[in-house]
């Protein structure tokens, strides 16, 4: 194990951000909320904070990403695209946000095709996490096999120790980032994070399935969602987007379009609108539905990976507290009164 | 956060005869979270009104969700009876729906709540609750609690935290905008709160949309802020719930009450006080018309 002191690895982020080969992404306080932004100085890069209040997922999937140009001048139709080649290193990620990015590698990267944009930023992209000192409030990632300090996903994991951080190294890609970081060999005792006993049931999505018609649960838990895109926007895992081309510029013998994709929630109400205008999830128990099926059953069943990773985000931002947590013991337990109202269809 | 036993066991018994008796079919109302504090309820059964609480941490306007009760659940049947649980805030928008014609007063039963004003999870009274003065609702087919006998004047003036966005040039102040609204993700937890937004397809969620795009970018959240404060000019109850709701802290309330003074000068009309469409849509134009 290495070591760097707090000193050292302050100058190593602020060379980060001098070099050009990089953009430096790190938690910083963002008028009081704690955000991931691409930052100047090393300075603004926040080292003692809790969960931030959005996943990094931007910087693999950005909220809006440009995807082609189109220039049309006369008869002539010219296309580029612009993604930049520039390495990014997210600093201060999080174990579980990181496991969220390799839940997302199983769509993106494992399908053939991958995803072009998506393993575009991958590919340039080095995750440097931070470990939790402890579970935050409605952190439940050890129940989806992860950890406050799992170095799994990760290029490196720093963790707090006497002095400075414990330094480990997990890829190569890591490792070739320390350039320039004065490491310090250390044989020092890592103190466990804390965590929780108490753990959230995920069933199989066998047994989801079976479940399936099971809609008091959703009418139960559904019925005061408000159908906004709070949850999965700040959800490391969720990956639906839309994609359309808007014209940017016109004007004699020059249009200019681009075609951006942004993203986009199964929660809201006309994500499931089909063309003539049908909807066939037109309730808010039957999307809530969805959300739950898609990381518990479709996305685990097609893709691999469970798609959730128990970073607690949708829990403590939902507005009417719709809580994943009490959802998935409800589902599993499925012993609900049958007092809510009845069906939903 | 400490439960208004007395009220809460009036709330329960009132939603128990009203479902007991068939006169409603469900009761919206709130339930302690488990997160604490509380949260939007949907009782059907008159075994399940034991769920339903009273609390200063009842901060969400439960009329938002009439919306979703306007249709019946099949078709050929009617839509529900449905009775909500409101406080002076929340029941102006029932006023609003009423005059927009979105919902029929005969199908909702009004459970009203005298309010003392709300808390957060410190105990500190809500900034929105230090400016209102209302303590009983303006619509109401119950009413629980013990209005005050006469009325204390609110801990703040309705206006003063506006004066300082007011006083800032018009570059500092579009400046100071554009720095909350970069913030916006535009998750739409404003919009979908919003007893007042309900169209079908939000004009700033088209799929052809004319005027803005779906980019999650500065552009497109500078005039979705803009145009819903706009939209609710003159119809917007001063629920603060957007405010509330917004992950990131953007202070809607500011765009919204800016217009309700603007409305207020000009028309003498302060949205859901009475059963009155908005003046604002209505006598535009027309002769004696403020502008």
């Amino acid at each position: 194990m290495k070591f760097v002191t707090l000193g050292d690895l302050r100058i190593w982020l602020n060379r980060l951000t001098l070099e050009n080969e990089y953009t430096l992404v790190a938690p910083c306080d963002v008028d009081g909320h704690v955000l991931y932004r691409p930052i100047a100085s090393g300075d603004e890069v926040l080292l003692d904070y809790q969960r931030p209040e959005l996943s990094p997922k931007d910087c693999l999937l950005p909220a809006t990403e440009v995807m082609l140009q189109i220039e049309k001048r006369g008869d002539e139709v010219v296309q580029k695209e612009l993604l930049s080649d520039r390495t990014q290193v997210l600093f201060g990620v999080r174990p579980c946000d990181a496991h969220g990015f390799a839940v997302m590698d199983a769509l993106f990267l494992g399908q053939d095709p991958p995803d072009l944009y998506y393993r575009h930023h991958r590919e340039r992209t080095v995750l440097v996490g931070l470990a939790c000192p402890q579970m935050w409030e409605a952190c439940f990632c050890t129940s989806l096999g992860g950890a406050p300090d799992d170095p799994t996903h990760l290029d490196l994991l720093l963790r707090e120790v006497d002095g400075g951080y414990a330094v480990e190294v997990v890829t190569e890609r890591g490792s070739a980032l320390l350039d320039g970081l004065t490491v310090q060999e250390w044989e020092g005792e890592l103190p466990p994070p804390v965590t929780r006993a108490e753990t959230v049931p995920i069933l199989s999505p066998q047994e989801w399935r079976s479940l399936f018609e099971e809609e008091r649960i959703w009418k139960r838990h559904g019925e005061r969602c408000l159908s906004c895109r709070l949850c999965a926007y700040v959800c490391p895992t969720c990956r639906c987007f839309d994609v359309t081309d808007r014209v940017v510029e016109e004007r004699a013998g020059v249009t200019r379009i681009e075609r951006i994709r942004v993203w986009d929630a199964c929660t809201s109400t006309n994500y499931r609108r089909a063309a003539g205008g049908h909807n066939p999830r037109p309730t808010k128990p039957g999307r809530l539905r969805n959300r739950f099926y898609c990381k518990f059953c479709y996305y685990p069943e097609d893709f691999g990976p469970v798609g959730c990773v128990g970073c607690g985000r949708c829990i403590v931002s939902c507005p009417v507290d719709v809580d994943i947590g009490e959802v998935l013991r409800d589902v599993a337990e499925a012993t609900l009164p049958p007092a809510c109202g009845g069906t939903f269809r | 956060m400490q439960l208004d036993e007395p009220l809460t066991l009036q709330l329960r018994d009132h939603a128990r005869q009203l479902l007991e008796s068939g006169q409603v079919a469900c009761v919206v109302g709130y339930e302690a979270s488990p997160r604490g504090g509380a949260r939007p309820v949907f009782i059907y059964d008159p075994t399940d009104a034991d769920r339903l609480i009273w609390s200063a941490a009842c901060v969400h306007n439960l009329v938002t969700y009439l919306h979703d009760k306007k249709k019946p659940l099949r078709r050929n049947e009617q839509p529900p009876h449905v009775a909500v649980v409101v406080k002076p805030c929340d029941s102006r928008a029932i006023n609003i729906l009423l005059a927009e014609q979105q919902i029929e007063r005969e199908r909702v039963f009004v459970i009203g709540v005298a309010c003392e004003g709300l808390q957060d999870e410190t105990g500190e009274r809500l900034a929105r609750c230090s400016r209102c003065v209302d303590r009983v609702p303006v619509v109401f087919d119950v009413l629980l609690g013990e209005p005050p006998e006469s009325l204390s004047a609110a801990d703040e003036d309705e206006y003063s935290d506006l004066a300082r966005i007011e006083e800032m040039p018009p570059a500092d102040r579009l400046a100071f905008w554009l720095h909350e609204f970069d913030r916006c993700i535009r998750c739409y937890a404003c919009r979908q709160v919003c007893p007042g937004c309900y169209c079908t397809t939000c004009m700033f969620e088209r799929d052809d949309g004319l005027w803005v795009d779906i980019g999650i970018e500065l552009p497109q959240k500078h005039v979705f802020h803009l145009g819903r404060a706009l939209h609710l000019a003159g119809r917007c109850v001063d629920c603060e719930e957007c405010e509330r709701v917004c992950p990131m802290g953007l202070p809607l309330s500011l765009l919204n009450r800016s217009l309700t003074r603007e409305v207020d000068s000009l028309y003498s009309h302060r949205a859901g006080r009475d059963e009155t469409l908005n003046p604002l849509l209505f006598e535009l134009g027309e002769e004696g018309s403020p502008i």
